[in-house]
């Protein structure tokens, strides 16, 4: 599962869909409250102007109701407020409408009379509003919430008015319309809003995801077909109909993708035959060569009874068809390095006895000349043990080569994943500058010298590559005059590479 | 006398071998196709067979498939190519061992001396290796009172290991005792012949006990009397 911030980074679908998401919530939202504001106070201004309306000519109503009593007590009042309080008309909606009556303060007290319509808190109108409706001449008005004794609450308006009555004096008169049909109203537009934008965002989202995912897919296909082409998948090809971009862009990946087919299998074609040319010339060369061995070998037995000069002309024969035969095999092993048809045959092997056997091979008299530093265990390593012992014997055969009658160290030493062997010899040593360059075909340290120690030219070279198919590394040391020291470092596991060396070949 | 067979297409190689052979003591017999090796072979048996891998008519390997269906005769493959898919496709097809050309004469005369020597001077002449009982006098691998066939090398292989049963043999060890040479570098000849002998030998070549794989070192001998 991928995080959201990575499939933000990686996918260009998740990521322009995602922004405009966000710039249509963004865009909807102001559209949407803009909307919202304009029709929720054109719904309450409607209310308002009904509602002073409303009051207006309730307090006319009242005020005349009053007009036509006459005043005695205080009883009296209260029997008439007691009835325009009882059951106030109900609005044109349907919704509460209540009715609040208070004596001015500096009233007299045996008119004193307070009161509210339906179990209303006179809480309900403001303070500050009732003294504003006090000092003023017009009517008044102002939102708030209808509070009953029982807990209810409404949003309402409050129209304040005064009524005079003649010899008693002045009463706060007012009168509050409940707003819950407009909250009403307004919240069933909210949700419609919400819902509407919500329903819009969904689907910019997913249009823009199915076109981003449409137009992208081309895009993709490109990508994993390019990535299988490069695995080698040479015949795979993109899918594309129309004639349009996408369309001339997979036309273009394909042309691409044919050309790229038909390079390489013209290579493969190339190298197939090359790699069979030197298979036929080997075996060609390899039977005649066979035979004349066996007539040197056999004029180079009798040699004895011919003259001096015909004789060691039999001994230069027979040493030459030697070098040439070392050279042909060389060649045989390069040519399928270059054709990479080296096949590696693994097997578990102990090393130590590896590089015993090896020495003994290379060099077998008891001379201590080759000196093997080796821990007693064995060093076991999938490897494939001709390889090795070719490398090694390589390493060696140029230490003796090189070593001026100087003793020759073989070392071995493991780590966890890798196995490092060096040959160290204090010979004649080479340029370091030139460490690179010993491991090229056909090198010579000095083109001038003489080709005395009759090494075919390849050794080190097919070395490398012998190292190389183990995913392993030969370094090289070297200073004239003060030897030379190469180092094999291979992992121990087929499959592996190498993380440090055990044996490093600088000095 | 003894005769060889030098069964080659390229009639200088083959005159060259004669030669040499000839030189060295034994009778030859050229033979330049491989389709004209059986009618031959039914008049006049040979001692051993150096049988090259390219031939007209018949192919070397199918060559010594067929020989192998009526003698154990010592067959030494030459071959040119000295890939494995060649040496090993000659070694499975019941091939004792091979020359990669260009080969080294006396070293050819001194292989073939290994394969024509029959195993006379043995001082145990009774055997055990595992279930079996190998007699050297009669030349002969007994399981319960069945006589297994093999071919002199697959015989001289098991004595080698039968003769030391605690002894862990290096493929190197196996080769210069039962070939009779040292190279340093091919042990596939040890390995398929090890292979071949044991689908002869054991109940169930996948699971061996009678020649044990030692990882990393090479073989040993089973412990005698072990039935499975």
């Amino acid at each position: 599962m991928k995080t959201p911030l990575k499939a933000w980074r990686s996918s260009l679908v998740f990521r322009v869909t995602g922004t405009i998401v966000a710039l249509s919530i963004i865009l909807i939202w102001l559209l949407g409250s803009a909307l919202y504001s304009r029709v929720s106070s054109g719904i309450f201004d409607e209310k308002l102007k009904l509602s002073i309306l409303d009051a207006q000519s309730t307090a006319r109503n009242t005020q005349i109701q009053l007009s036509f009593s006459k005043y005695r007590d205080k009883a009296a009042l209260t029997l008439v407020f007691d009835d325009i309080l009882a059951l106030p008309p109900k609005t044109y909606e349907n919704t509460a409408k209540e009715i609040v009556v208070f004596a001015f303060p500096k009233l007299d007290k045996k008119f004193k009379f307070d009161g509210t319509s339906n179990l209303l808190n006179p809480k309900s109108i403001p303070e500050t509003f009732r003294e504003a409706t006090r000092k003023a001449t017009t009517t008044q008005w102002e939102r708030t919430d209808l509070l009953y004794l029982d807990g209810r609450t409404e949003p309402a308006i409050v129209v304040g008015h005064d009524l005079t009555i003649s010899g008693v004096g002045k009463y706060e008169f007012y009168v509050l319309f409940s707003l819950s049909q407009q909250e009403k109203t307004m919240s069933l537009i909210f949700n419609y809003l919400l819902l509407a934008g919500l329903a819009l965002t969904l689907l910019i989202g997913l249009t823009t995801y199915f076109a981003m995912r449409r137009l992208i897919a081309p895009i993709q296909d490109a990508a994993r077909v390019a990535e299988e082409l490069t695995k080698g998948n040479l015949d795979l090809r993109m899918d594309f109909h129309g004639e349009d971009e996408i369309a001339s862009l997979g036309y273009s990946f394909n042309e691409m993708a044919v050309s790229l087919q038909q390079q390489i299998s013209r290579l493969e074609n190339l190298s197939k035959l090359q790699q069979r040319f030197v298979s036929d010339v080997s075996h060609e060369l390899r039977t005649p060569l066979t035979t004349i061995r066996m007539a040197s070998q056999v004029i180079f037995a009798t040699r004895d009874s011919f003259e001096p000069t015909i004789a060691r002309s039999a001994e230069l024969l027979i040493s030459q068809i030697e070098r040439f035969e070392s050279l042909l095999t060389d060649l045989l092993e390069v040519s399928r390095f270059d054709a990479q048809a080296a096949v590696m045959e693994i097997e578990e092997t102990d090393l130590v006895l590896l590089i015993k056997e090896t020495i003994d091979y290379v060099h077998p008299s008891q001379d201590r000349m080759i000196i093997l530093q080796a821990p007693n265990s064995p060093v076991m390593a999938d490897i494939d043990p001709r390889r090795i012992k070719r490398i090694i014997r390589n390493l060696i055969s140029n230490a003796i080569d090189h070593r001026e009658d100087k003793n020759i160290e073989v070392r071995i030493v493991e780590t966890e994943n890798e196995v490092s062997i060096g040959v160290r010899d204090y010979g004649s040593g080479f340029n370091y500058t030139d460490r690179k360059m010993l491991f090229e075909r056909f090198w010579r340290a000095d083109s001038s010298r003489a080709r005395s120690t009759g090494g075919t030219g390849l050794g080190l070279s097919i070395a490398l590559e012998d190292a190389k198919l183990h995913q392993g590394e030969i370094d090289a040391w070297g200073e004239r005059g003060k030897g030379a020291n190469f180092v094999l470092t291979i992992p121990k596991f087929a499959g592996g590479s190498i993380e440090s060396k055990p044996i490093s070949a600088q000095l | 006398m003894t005769s060889i067979m030098v069964v080659d297409d390229d009639q200088d190689l083959a005159e060259m071998l004669g030669i040499v052979l000839t030189g060295a003591g034994y009778e030859v017999d050229l033979v330049n196709r491989g389709d004209e090796v059986m009618p031959l072979f039914s008049t006049h048996t040979p001692d051993l067979v150096l049988l090259d891998v390219m031939l007209p008519g018949l192919n070397g390997v199918e060559v010594c498939k067929l020989i192998r269906e009526v003698s154990m005769v010592p067959i030494v493959m030459l071959s040119a190519k000295g890939d494995k898919q060649d040496v090993v496709a000659g070694l499975e097809a019941g091939a004792d061992d091979y020359m990669v050309k260009p080969f080294d004469p006396l070293e050819l005369v001194a292989r073939m001396k290994v394969r024509l020597r029959r195993s006379m001077n043995e001082v145990n002449t009774e055997l055990f290796i595992g279930n079996l009982k190998i007699d050297q006098i009669e030349h002969s691998i007994i399981r319960d009172g069945q006589v297994i066939a093999l071919t002199r090398l697959e015989f001289d292989l098991l004595v080698a290991l039968a003769k030391e049963p605690g002894r862990v043999f290096s493929r190197e060890a196996l080769l210069s005792e039962v070939w009779g040479y040292r190279p340093a570098t091919d042990t596939r000849l040890v390995n398929v012949h090890i292979q071949r002998l044991r689908s002869k030998i054991e109940l169930n070549p996948e699971d061996p006990k009678i020649i044990l794989t030692v990882r990393g070192v090479g073989y040993k001998a089973g412990v005698p009397g072990s039935s499975q």
